[in-house]
């Protein structure tokens, strides 16, 4: 016969609160403990025993402190191991610095993320449609400073993929921006004041916009 | 889904298909536990700065076979036990059996002069700071990382018989000790 089953019932008992206490008993088990629990008067006092080792595991725990390094070293191992992270195909660096950042809440990077947003505008301004540089640069910019534009401010924890996809789903550009704190001037393409007040309701509506504000209409009829 | 409420288990699909976002998510969930469980198991920080991050590289290179038998955090526990007695075997650390670990945490001072000024939560932490290696650890596993008999057993690769042998002896020591630093608490 083996110790645990040499155990008295009490002996079991003090040896099931543990699980009893994490959630993870179930069964015959859980109702034994629920049994005991509801009969014997020093079963409530047992559970409080408990209790207090399970505090005392937890402090005892938590003072271990890990180094706040650890997920770069991770990093740098991984890219020992297996190479740089696959490039995109046929996208420039700033499309591979674009695609580290998509799956970080912007609170944890802004000031970068940030960038990067903007220089996304700047590339949309260099690259459009992939004609000549030079034409298109002037012709772009032209075309962007006339357009219908709101002023927008992110969630500290927004994705940048739920911003980049949105953006990219309804034709809008980041035209501007960021400024110190974060807002950008994002382009609208509405055709009238009425669209653009839809477009304005639709960006504020979304779940990663902070603040949403008024830039410049469009004339209407136009 | 975003990657907020993302299962461990799609991550761990992700990172089967050289996804390194889901390797750095499913870091930032674990890391610190896997950390503290080795950091506990070996009582080296140093040793368990390497092994955890170790932990996550195996996590990289097993993703593809990794068959969701078992919760993600039980399989990286179940890792890091495996390379933290990897380890200390290198180092040829002595290992206590279940019988020299039933005996009561040893100290210079009685238990009595110990705790003469600390208070019952100070010495109970203590006690179980002091517990064996083996007794300490389904301690943690059970109190702070809330894994069921059966899953500590797949940790440490032993029959649910022995997890739950080995929580009464632990609990059983804290009681003993706790009473002779003039806490009884009715058990044993």
């Amino acid at each position: 016969m083996s110790a645990a089953e040499k155990m008295s019932r009490r002996d079991e008992m003090e040896t099931l609160l543990p699980f009893y206490l994490n959630g993870s008993l179930e069964g015959s088990d859980l109702e034994a403990v629920e049994e005991w629990l509801a009969t014997d008067p020093a079963a409530m006092a047992a559970l409080g025993e408990a209790e207090a080792e399970f505090s005392g595991t937890s402090a005892a725990n938590e003072a271990i402190r890990p180094p706040a390094d650890a997920l770069s070293r991770l990093a740098k191992a991984l890219d020992a191991e297996a190479g740089p992270a696959r490039k995109p195909t046929g996208s420039s660096w700033l499309a591979q610095a674009w695609g580290r950042f998509m799956a970080v809440p912007v609170g944890v990077a802004w000031a970068a993320a940030a960038v990067l947003l903007a220089l996304i505008a700047v590339q949309s301004l260099v690259q459009p449609g992939g004609k000549g540089k030079d034409f298109e640069i002037a012709g772009a910019q032209d075309d962007l400073a006339k357009m219908p534009f709101a002023l927008v401010k992110f969630k500290p924890d927004a994705k940048m993929s739920d911003i980049s996809a949105f953006l990219g789903g309804n034709g809008l550009k980041v035209i501007g921006g960021p400024t110190a704190d974060g807002v950008f001037r994002i382009g609208i393409p509405a055709a009238n004041a009425a669209d653009y007040a839809k477009q304005l309701g639709i960006i504020a509506a979304q779940p990663f916009a902070d603040t949403v504000i008024e830039g410049r209409k469009p004339v209407d009829g136009g | 889904m975003t990657a907020a409420t993302e299962t461990d288990r799609a991550l761990v699909d992700r990172v089967a298909k050289g996804d390194r976002a889901a390797v750095r998510l499913l870091f930032m969930r674990h890391h610190a536990r896997v950390y503290r469980f080795v950091a506990r198991q070996t009582g080296s920080e140093m040793m368990a700065d390497d092994i955890a991050n170790e932990v996550f590289l195996e996590l990289w290179r097993q993703a593809p076979g990794f068959e969701g038998r078992s919760e993600v955090s039980t399989w990286l526990l179940g890792i890091a036990r495996f390379k933290a007695l990897s380890q200390l075997r290198k180092k040829k650390e002595d290992w206590i059996d279940d019988e020299a670990a039933a005996a009561v945490p040893d100290s210079a001072d009685t238990p009595e002069v110990v705790t003469m000024k600390e208070d019952k939560a100070a010495a109970l932490r203590r006690f179980i700071d002091a517990l064996p290696e083996e007794h300490r650890t389904v301690i943690d596993l059970a109190y702070y990382h809330g894994q069921s008999v059966t899953e500590i057993g797949e940790v440490l690769a032993i029959p649910v018989a022995t997890v739950k042998t080995r929580m009464f002896y632990a609990r059983k020591k804290l009681g003993e000790a706790l009473k002779a630093a003039g806490y009884d608490r009715g058990w044993p």
